[in-house]
């Protein structure tokens, strides 16, 4: 019981941690609150679906085939839709919620309402620390883990990430040092597809694909930003351990009330921004733009 | 250095600068004064690039009705048009008002955004050395997040920030508002400084009387129009100009 | 006496409504709607326009809290779907008739307007946007525990009717529309209103010119709850349901949908925004296996063209504002209708280049 929540709390807390930097990231970068996101989730779980089970490629070929495309694809929405609308923030939210939407009609329209499921890399289980795992969850987690390590590398030990950190505070500042603000921020949106459906394509084995998958963890990503404070990548991951963690808590302990989940840990968030308004790891400044 | 020749700056319907013409050779320290809302900081902006850049950002709304008209020259070539990172690119390196630290970002961090476009680990290293020596109180600093600093160490930090950009020139608007006299002195000291190694300055400012001991010429800004330029000397001989403008 | 005031009337209207052409075409469009209804007789269109009658006061109550107040609120369907639960549990447990069920709900949503309020009191900008969503997820999973009281996923069924004939139902609900987006209307352009406006646009300034924002932003909270919640109870009435759907993420987002796409901050941009897509989405069922994403295509298109709503860009089109004294004016004029200044752009350039 215990393991199984433990093992259960770090695969979907590496994920959701993904989606959540991910997220985050064009937040900081684009002041854009993009509800798209989770929808490259859904996108590259569907294009693995088709590479292996239509076209007939392997595994890995076709996960980093599938990324290659969501990102792709989400780069053209984001120069074409989302970039020229930027002033306007709430016409941003709609246009994505309308992105979302095309998205989950469309692959409803080509693949159906049913219930998809896509084979893993590997078969069986093994033991770690007198623990039992199967070896896709293992290699899941495993491969989550270095991702969002090297993004962490990538904002604090490159060039690029000091860019992207630096037009994240203050667009107009960083235009004056020489960065190329707009090419940032297209490359951070790519970045945050990528990773957006990396997580998609990683997940895949060990979820079930459906149409409407992408609202879930839409909400539940929300929930993390807002507790780990927004664009705080440290933030993003202890909030995601959190919500993963009462997540599972709620499906092992009370197996028959596990539509509670989602309500659970919105309660949670709810609590800690009672107590910490600006989320655990914000920082509360008086920010001007 | 930089030349500006006629330049119209109209947001909507009101123009906040009226064929506006100056220019600046190189080494000089040249002077922009004038009351508030005169349009300085317009100027800077418009030269920087940042007027064009807001008016792409804000595009399809009532705030993005800007129009920009007249030249902008810098060494030789013409910017006006051209984007704000590609004129930082060129050496003509704006130190925004308000200072406009990363505030999320330590100090060295700042400092090393400021040296983005500056290519090599060595160059970077000697810059910032330079950057320290003038600063040391950075130095004292680096670890801080910017956001913690004082005001006046967030005015170093801006300038610092700017020089590792390594400026041909450098344009800082109005450096030491809300400083107390002694921080004033000591940043109007390092501005000096910064000319006297070499680097030409457009120095828009509010204090009227160090700007104009300082600055080699002084242009005088007045609802959006050039009134006077010339060096302080002949700028105080003219009664009207002197009182009207200078309120010295 | 009476001659008098049918003058002065005259005179307003024409003044005043006939002058602008949105205007015109704003009370040309809610005549239409309060006539159609006589001729005709098939159920479903009625049904069409009393749910858009409905979801306008809705549309309209996010946009009094979003739009002005800036209180961006991602999960408006709580005070919804409160009321409409409210509504059918007093009326089914306790047998009390719409009339009193409808403004309890409404009660109700005005106390989950303050139970919202408060901790958000906390939250600024996005994290407030966010946290709102959870909400009415919250409350879901709470609708789906009690099953015995609430139903559960069936929702609660069987709770009387507003009145005999759908054709008196279209009626109250348009009626009752009117009244409550144009007091919406008044609100915000009362000074409540300047209030509110001044709370979204600097929060601190407000403060500091002896605003309570704390207490403005809680009614306000309140004030969007209660016509939210109207529209809840008379929605569980009507359709005689109350399903856990009024507590959906998907409404949510539809009040917001509505109100962007006919331009926020504007309310009756809001109210175009439901008259204009709510038939249109009952319109698309004609093809339903790409109804939704038809619907998300013209709003991504249409948006992508007139980012601020369709409102405010065909308002841009027929009229224009005085430079002067700030007054809309027809496009056909040369003059500005109060001050007679000119509205020709270029002369207004030159005037400014001379004076300055």
């Amino acid at each position: 019981m215990l393991a199984n929540i433990l093992v259960t709390t770090l695969v979907n807390g590496a994920a959701y941690a993904m989606l959540a930097v991910g997220f985050s990231l064009i937040f900081g970068v684009g002041r854009i609150i993009n509800l798209a996101h989770t929808a490259y989730y859904m996108l590259a779980g569907y294009s693995i679906f088709t590479l292996v089970r239509v076209a007939g490629l392997a595994y890995v070929p076709a996960m980093a085939l599938s990324i290659l495309l969501v990102t792709v694809v989400a780069v053209l929405c984001y120069k074409l839709l989302i970039d020229p609308m930027r002033e306007h923030e709430t016409t941003v939210l709609i246009i994505t919620i309308a992105l979302a939407l095309v998205f989950q009609e469309l692959m409803l329209k080509y693949f159906g309402g049913h219930f998809r499921s896509v084979p893993g890399v590997a078969e069986g289980s093994l033991s770690i620390l007198g623990v039992q795992v199967t070896r896709q969850q293992a290699i899941t987690c495993a491969v989550l883990a270095v991702i969002l390590a090297a993004v962490w590398l990538l904002l604090h030990r490159t060039r690029f990430g000091l860019a992207v950190r630096a037009t994240a505070q203050d667009m107009e500042a960083a235009n004056l040092m020489g960065m190329d603000v707009s090419r940032i921020a297209t490359l951070t949106a790519a970045v945050s597809a990528a990773l957006s459906a990396a997580a998609g394509a990683l997940v895949a084995p060990l979820n079930i694909l459906e149409p409407h998958m992408w609202l879930n963890p839409l909400t539940i990503i929300l929930a993390i930003i807002v507790l780990g404070g927004m664009g705080s990548i440290k933030g993003s991951i202890y909030g995601a351990a959190i919500i993963a963690l009462s997540e599972s808590l709620v499906i092992f302990l009370i197996p028959q009330g596990s539509f509670l989940k989602g309500a659970f840990s919105l309660l949670i968030m709810i609590i800690v921004l009672l107590i910490r308004p600006e989320g655990l790891f914000g920082v509360a400044l008086e920010g001007e733009r | 250095m930089l030349e500006v020749k006629n330049l119209t700056v109209c947001y909507d319907t009101a123009m906040l600068l009226n064929e506006v013409s100056l220019k600046v050779n190189r080494g000089e320290l040249v002077g922009l004064v004038g009351p508030n809302g005169a349009g300085k900081t317009t100027l800077m902006r418009a030269i920087s690039g940042l007027v064009l850049w807001e008016r792409q950002m804000k595009r399809g709304t009532r705030a993005g009705n800007i129009t920009l008209t007249g030249e902008v020259y810098f060494q030789g070539q013409r910017i006006d048009g051209l984007p704000p990172h590609r004129i930082a690119r060129m050496g003509l390196v704006l130190c925004p008002e308000r200072r406009r630290p990363f505030s999320e970002l330590s100090v060295e961090e700042n400092l090393k955004a400021g040296a983005y476009r500056v290519r090599g680990r060595r160059a970077y290293r000697d810059t910032l050395e330079l950057v320290y020596q003038m600063f040391p109180v950075l130095q004292k600093r680096a670890r801080q997040v910017s956001a913690t600093l004082s005001g006046g160490e967030q005015q170093m930090l801006a300038l610092g920030r700017a020089l590792m950009t390594r400026p041909v020139l450098l344009c800082i608007d109005e450096p030491s508002t809300g400083l107390s006299p002694l921080i004033k002195g000591e940043l109007f000291a390092k501005i000096g400084e910064i000319n006297r190694s070499g680097i030409t300055m457009l120095l828009v400012e509010q204090d009227v009387r160090q700007t104009l001991a300082m600055a080699g010429r002084s242009y005088i800004l007045s609802h959006s129009k050039i009134v006077a330029q010339g060096k302080k000397d002949e700028l105080m001989a003219d009664e009207t100009i002197r009182q009207s403008y200078l309120g010295l | 006496m009476i001659r008098v005031w049918l003058l002065r009337l005259y005179r307003d209207f024409k003044g005043d409504i006939l002058a602008l052409p949105g205007r015109t075409l704003a009370c040309l469009a809610v005549l239409a709607l309060f006539i159609a209804p006589l001729f005709i007789r098939d159920t479903y269109i009625l049904r069409i326009i009393t749910l858009t009658a409905v979801y306008a006061v809705f549309a309209a109550s996010w946009d009094l809290l979003s739009g002005y107040v800036g209180q961006l609120n991602l999960g408006h369907a709580l005070f919804f779907g409160v009321a409409a639960y409210t509504s059918a549990m007093l009326n089914l447990h306790l047998g009390l008739p719409p009339v009193l069920t409808i403004p309890l709900g409404a009660l109700a949503a005005v106390m989950a307007g303050l139970v919202v309020g408060i901790p958000c009191l906390r939250l600024k900008g996005q994290y407030l946007s966010l946290a709102t969503l959870a909400f009415p997820i919250i409350l879901k999973g709470l609708v789906y525990l009690f099953k015995e009281y609430t139903g559960g996923e069936l929702g609660i069924s069987g709770i009387s009717r507003l009145a005999g004939s759908r054709l008196v139902e279209c009626y109250i609900a348009l009626a009752l529309g009117a009244v409550l987006c144009f007091l919406i209307w008044k609100i915000t352009d009362s000074n409540l209103g300047l209030i509110f406006h001044a709370i979204r646009e600097d929060e601190i300034t407000a403060r500091a010119s002896g605003i309570n924002t704390t207490a403005y932003k809680l009614l306000a909270f309140c004030l969007s709850g209660l016509f939210a919640g109207i529209a809840g109870g008379f929605f569980a009435h009507y359709m005689r349901l109350a399903g856990p759907f009024t507590l959906d993420v998907l409404l949510s987002f539809q009040a917001i949908i509505w109100t962007i796409f006919g331009g926020i901050t504007t309310i009756y941009g809001s109210v175009a925004g439901v008259i204009i897509l709510f038939p249109l989405m009952e319109i698309l069922r004609a093809f339903p296996e790409i109804r939704m994403l038809l619907f998300a295509a013209v709003i991504v298109i249409v948006l992508r063209f007139m980012p601020e709503g369709v409102v405010p860009w065909f308002l841009d089109r027929v009229e224009k504002e005085c430079p002067r004294c700030k007054e809309r004016n027809a496009f056909t004029r040369t003059r500005c209708r109060v001050c007679r200044v000119s509205l020709s752009e270029r002369e207004v350039r030159a005037r400014t280049t001379t004076r300055a």
